[in-house]
């Protein structure tokens, strides 16, 4: 696959996406709606051959929004997938776990520090916060538990 | 002196306990026991269970998951125990101070299980192996 390649395949998604930057040959920024999430991924996972690196997510004060790093290492590649969470309340993602076992762990612990729900993650408990940590206070939430 | 002190003070063996540190104070922990310090040569020796132990290494701030075992590793040693509090962040939780999952510095989880705790100070980020040998020789020589 080159360059030209990639980008046509990742412009396959532009209907699910509200934007798409190429700032860096090496370098995608796509924005999406939490609801586009699971295809978005699924596409760049199994069709694209990207591998999951990591996901990162932000409180931006009026919504949530969850950064999938994903790299194609044959290209030096790294595509970000930025999704917003526009309920404040219930801020709700459906989970890539299930064709993406290694986004388990991550998942569980946006879930822990942020209060992210994984609609479909197979094992949504506390992974890293204490055992004693009262339900239903997110410490890396601004406004948070400190 | 009691024989009990006077003893403590002839080889003193250590047990370490990690209650949330980064693992840098445990590797200097580590340097004290290689050949270039040796404090073994001094009888001070790092034993695999607090119960053999008459000193406590602690290093890290403590956080919340790590305060209760911080304590029964406290209370499973045999008194008098001279708690060391290494590092920064066992003296008064350095960059972590205000962090939430943090509910104090060793002295304060230590004292509140046992107010008369003898409890020393060797700060540093880490602390060089230097200044644990000379923390602990200060200590055992306040005895």
């Amino acid at each position: 696959m080159n360059d030209q390649e990639l980008r046509g395949h990742i412009e396959t998604l532009s209907d699910r996406l509200t934007g798409l930057e190429q700032p860096l040959r090496t370098r995608y920024y796509l924005t999406c709606e939490a609801e586009q999430v699971y295809e978005i991924c699924r596409f760049l996972f199994e069709d694209v051959r990207a591998r999951f690196v990591i996901a990162t997510v932000i409180d931006n004060d009026d919504n949530y929004e969850i950064v999938y790093h994903f790299a194609v290492d044959e290209r030096g590649t790294v595509i970000n997938v930025q999704a917003f969470l526009r309920d404040r309340d219930h801020p709700t993602v459906a989970s890539i776990t299930p064709f993406l076992p290694g986004a388990e762990w991550i998942e569980r612990e946006m879930h822990d520090l942020m209060g992210i729900h994984f609609e479909g993650h197979p094992r949504l408990e506390r992974l890293i916060l204490a055992d004693d940590w009262p339900d239903g206070v997110y410490p890396l939430r601004k406004g948070g538990a400190s | 002196m009691s024989w009990k002190r006077w003893s403590l003070k002839r080889s003193p063996w250590v047990f370490h306990v990690n209650t949330g540190a980064c693992n840098n104070c445990d590797i200097e922990v580590v340097d004290c026991l290689t050949p270039r310090f040796d404090v073994e040569r001094f009888g001070i020796k790092l034993v695999g269970s607090p119960r053999h132990a008459d000193a406590l290494l602690v290093t890290g701030g403590v956080t919340r998951q790590a305060a209760p075992r911080l304590i029964r590793a406290y209370q499973q040693a045999p008194k008098p125990c001279v708690v060391f509090a290494i590092g920064a962040c066992a003296c008064d939780l350095g960059i972590f101070h205000s962090g939430y999952h943090m509910v104090g510095p060793v002295d304060k989880i230590i004292r509140e299980v046992d107010p008369h705790a003898i409890i020393a100070y060797v700060p540093g980020c880490p602390p060089k192996p230097e200044a644990m040998i000379s923390g602990v020789v200060r200590a055992l020589a306040a005895l």
